[in-house]
């Protein structure tokens, strides 16, 4: 890991480049100004911040699952964790809501390094049914203590206290904006391409001195604690949360799609993810709720055989038929980038030498 | 002590059943390297299918099981030809075949509730209260039977796997796909033929799922975890480490009532999971699972 500063630069994807900081600063001043300029309505308004932090959970679920290439299907724990410690804390203490939201986030990475320093030894499909796991037993553990959930009848939270509706806007494009810098900070970092390095090759990682275990925790602790900060603001978004939405299997899964449509490992992607998400469930879904889980199965199917960078492979694609060459590691957080990008040579860090050594027989 | 013996039976009996319910996840992976995350929902459609011929065709759950098998060996070796061949095999390909197969999961699910309803459904035969006597206790006579067939369709798997040559092929494409190629062996066929066979466990599973407990779509999530415990527990080629897994995972099951409120039982396969991990990371057999 010993790299020359020009190296790295050389080896860095383009979007962690001076240009992608001033689009990021420009949205965020443009997504701050908007609701006053152009007056939307309440209800685009209030899915406008609940999308912020769908974006910020999904790009949290997207460290561990494109960063490291560890899917998980149990994030609804942290979720549900964050979601009623902060609605606890709302209602037994007089904590300001911001406070509530960060002592359950970090009780929700704490939990999440609870269960994920022992499976984190699992690698691929292994990990990701024992996260099945973990979402199956938090869940049932939940909905029975009723004495911390309420059980099945779930929690109200005291009206008046915390931010309206209204203000949520706001505070979910501050949790975005934080997060993003988090996602830039961890694939700049020594982390990042630690990372990367794991999700190449484990043993190989660990021969050049990238402790998989120290790093994966690392990265499950801050991906548990974000969600968890997200299920806080759900919660007081919601005024009122119950374990079987908290922690339920389809919450779990919103994450996973969320990654998956926008494109796994890149950091636009989870964000381009969410909007999708909402748009569907919000539109689509509302009229049709008995295709939840099929029309999401299908959205996964398609992705997957089609365009397994879902979204942000798309925009890749077009920009190339306008000439666009994009760094042949901008992919490099994909599932497996050499199919994704196939005319270029795998010249980065996290590209996939997998897929020489181990691809189709 | 007698109550000892009566729950020792009775986790036997239903290690049987979760020995036939792991091997289809196990074989499937041994041969493709991929993890059938469908087999839950494969094993939930298949309890519905032997709960339709049961109700509308009135054929008796054990009897519909060659029916059911041959259905989903079909589906099977479709679901391989139609989708899971397109994808890459071994750790490149690792995360695509989970989510697509995840994906299939969920369309599965979709479909049991649009034709079914949430609502919880069970195979209620004339014999379903009867109950059979061994060493003085007495046993729902479906659990023996359950227990019976189970031993007998891996006792047929693993004979078709070490005597046919059908089987040795597939053995062969286990151990080194690249040299089987080379031996003339057609191994497209055989990943078609050993994803339909897995698949066709998931559907024996169901059937004896549907006589034993009450399901609904969500039926199936427990049972994956649980296949998947069981195969690193035992390891997988050996109908002994899956014996031994099914054997310590109903064990634990079961005489955790003694430890934790009944509803967390469904936990324990977890719990043990994350136990063997710590204290044997490759398994009770140093099994290759786990790379």
């Amino acid at each position: 890991m010993t790299t020359t500063a020009q190296s790295r630069r050389v080896r860095l994807p383009g979007w962690l480049s001076m240009r992608a900081l001033i689009i990021f600063v420009v949205a965020l001043v443009l997504l701050y100004l908007a609701p006053t300029v152009l007056g939307l309505g309440d209800y685009l308004h209030n899915i406008a911040g609940l999308t912020f932090m769908f974006m910020a959970a999904g790009l949290a679920w997207n460290w561990l699952g494109g960063y490291v290439g560890q899917i998980s299907f149990g994030h609804a724990a942290m979720f549900g964790t964050g979601g009623f410690v902060a609605a606890r804390l709302t209602i037994s203490s007089g904590l300001p809501f911001w406070a509530t939201w960060l002592i359950g986030g970090v009780v929700a990475g704490l939990y999440a390094l609870l269960w994920g320093h022992p499976t984190l030894r699992l690698r691929g499909p292994y990990f990701s049914i024992a996260t099945i796991g973990v979402g199956e037993a938090t869940r049932l553990v939940a909905t029975y203590w009723t004495d911390f959930t309420g059980g099945s009848s779930g929690l109200s939270l005291p009206i008046g206290n915390g931010p309206t509706k209204f203000q949520m806007y706001w505070y979910g494009l501050y949790l975005l904006a934080a997060v993003v810098v988090i996602s830039y900070w961890l694939r700049r970092s020594r982390i990042g391409l630690g990372l990367l390095a794991i999700k190449e090759d484990v043993e190989a990682a660990s021969d050049v001195g990238v402790n998989p275990t120290f790093y994966q925790d690392v990265v499950l602790f801050l991906s548990g604690t974000v969600v968890g900060v997200c299920g806080g603001f759900y919660a007081s978004y919601q005024a009122f949360i119950d374990p079987l939405d908290m922690f339920s299997f389809e919450r779990s899964i919103s994450f996973v799609l969320i990654g998956v449509i926008g494109g796994i490992g890149t950091i636009l992607g989870p964000a381009m993810g969410a909007v999708v998400y909402i748009v569907i469930q919000e539109f689509l879904l509302a009229s049709y709720p008995q295709l939840y889980l099929g029309l999401y199965g299908l959205l996964l199917i398609f992705v997957i055989l089609f365009e397994p960078l879902g979204l942000s492979g798309l925009l890749m694609r077009v920009g190339r038929r306008f000439g666009i060459r994009p760094s042949p590691s901008a992919a490099a957080g994909g599932m497996s980038s050499a199919a994704a990008v196939p005319d270029q040579p795998t010249a980065s860090v996290g590209a996939g030498s997998t897929d020489t050594k181990d691809g189709p027989r | 002590m007698g109550q000892v013996l009566a729950l020792a039976i009775s986790a036997v009996l239903l290690a049987g059943f979760y020995a036939s319910m792991a091997y289809g996840l196990g074989l499937i992976y041994g041969v493709l390297r991929v993890v059938n995350l469908a087999h839950g929902g494969m094993i939930m459609a298949s309890a519905y299918l032997s709960w339709v011929l049961f109700t509308r065709f009135n054929i008796d759950p054990y009897l519909a099981i060659p029916i059911v098998m041959v259905v989903f060996f079909v589906v099977g070796v479709a679901m391989y030809k139609g989708l899971v061949r397109f994808l890459p095999r071994g750790a490149a390909g690792g995360v695509q075949s989970l989510l697509l197969l995840f994906g299939v999961w969920l369309v599965i699910r979709n479909i049991a509730y649009l034709l079914f309803t949430g609502d919880d459904q069970a195979v209620r035969t004339s014999y379903s209260t009867a109950s059979i006597s061994i060493f003085g206790n007495s046993y729902s006579l479906n659990r023996v039977l359950v227990f019976v067939i189970s031993l007998v369709a891996v006792a047929v798997l693993q004979l078709w796997l070490s005597r046919t040559y059908t089987g040795k092929a597939v053995r062969a494409v286990t151990e080194n796909s690249g040299s089987s190629t080379l031996v003339g062996i057609d191994v497209e066929r055989v990943y078609a033929l050993t994803f339909g066979v897995g698949t066709a466990l998931a559907g024996l599973a169901g059937v004896l799922a549907s006589t034993l407990f009450a399901f609904n779509p969500s039926f199936g999530s427990g049972e994956l975890l649980k296949s998947f415990v069981i195969i690193v527990l035992g390891g997988l080629g050996s109908v002994v480490g899956i014996a031994v897994g099914a054997l310590v995972l109903s064990f634990a099951e079961i005489f955790a009532i003694y430890v934790v409120p009944s509803y967390l039982t469904a936990a324990v396969g977890f719990v043990l999971l994350v136990v063997v991990l710590v204290v044997r990371p490759s398994g009770l057999f140093g099994a290759k699972v786990l790379r």
